[in-house]
């Protein structure tokens, strides 16, 4: 991602979140170094509804680790989100979940 | 000199120079000349209703696939049936978006509610996309690189133009959001 006012942050992001092992499908965010960090925050506040401070520790993660999963869900679900995603110039991939690491 | 979007109680406003909105009409019009199916809808009225086509293919165009990228990784089956179920319709979102932004040039003074300031966002990140794919933008460093180029004094050669052009649309779209997510935070 590329951001044009802030200076880079090399704070530490925790990643855990629990998930219910019977929705295995996750949408992930790929980092790219054109969406603004801006633009991802405003779209994972917008779209998904998430408050400010987690959209803000998403998009943190799409930058510093290179991705994120950002929802999960039902594959149907996840495929949705995925186009939205695309519709927003953001690219994200669906796939099935499992353990995180 | 174009002034930054700003958010207030009739919405995001902004104002753009003559110059600017010609430059931005020109990219709106170049995408949505990419993002046009090669193919007409499907003859199928069922198939055309729910946008599914079979003919679609991966884009070769490195910038048309940056804007239609594939959803399913390291699969190109499933990526293609996905395709064949989405890409249309994603095609047309994008248009949408870009058509709405090219009007909304028409008028001097720019002024968006929260739909119209989203089609904009929408707009301009695919400008960037595809400036971002013919500057060869591969990583950080790259879009440092380009960052750089600020004077348009020297834009001498088509790398250069393309870079300032970047830097513009950036810089525009960033003030976009800001005054978004400001509008946001006061309406929550």
């Amino acid at each position: 991602m590329s951001v044009s006012t802030a200076p880079e942050t090399d704070r530490e992001v925790s990643t855990r979140e629990l998930i219910s092992p019977d929705i295995p499908w996750e949408l992930i965010v790929w980092n790219d170094p054109v969406n603004l960090m801006s633009y991802v925050s405003y779209v994972f506040q917008s779209y998904f509804g998430y408050s400010e401070a987690k959209a803000a520790k998403l998009m943190l993660e799409v930058h510093t680790e290179g991705k994120s999963a950002v929802a999960h869900g039902s594959k149907e679900k996840m495929e949705a989100h995925a186009v939205a995603m695309h519709g927003f110039g953001l690219w994200a991939t669906v796939q099935k979940g499992g353990p995180r690491g | 000199m174009a002034r930054a979007f700003s958010a207030g109680r009739r919405g995001i406003t902004g104002f753009l120079e003559p110059a600017e909105r010609d430059l931005l009409r020109k990219l709106f019009t170049d995408i949505i000349t990419m993002l046009e199916p090669d193919t007409p809808a499907h003859e199928d009225p069922l198939a055309a209703l729910i946008g599914l086509d079979m003919d679609v293919s991966v884009p070769v165009d490195p910038a048309l696939l940056r804007l239609l990228p594939d959803a399913v990784k390291d699969d190109a089956d499933s990526a293609l049936e996905f395709r064949q179920l989405t890409e249309r319709s994603l095609r047309e979102t994008k248009i949408g978006a870009l058509r709405a932004a090219s009007l909304g040039l028409e008028s001097e003074k720019l002024v968006l509610n929260a739909e119209g300031a989203k089609l904009w966002a929408m707009a301009l990140n695919d400008v960037r996309l595809v400036l971002a794919e013919r500057l060869e933008i591969r990583d950080e460093e790259d879009a440092e690189r380009i960052h750089e180029v600020q004077d348009w004094g020297d834009a001498d050669d088509v790398e250069s133009y393309l870079s300032l052009v970047y830097n513009f649309v950036s810089w525009l779209q960033e003030s976009l959001v800001q005054a978004m997510l400001s509008g946001m935070a006061r309406s929550k």
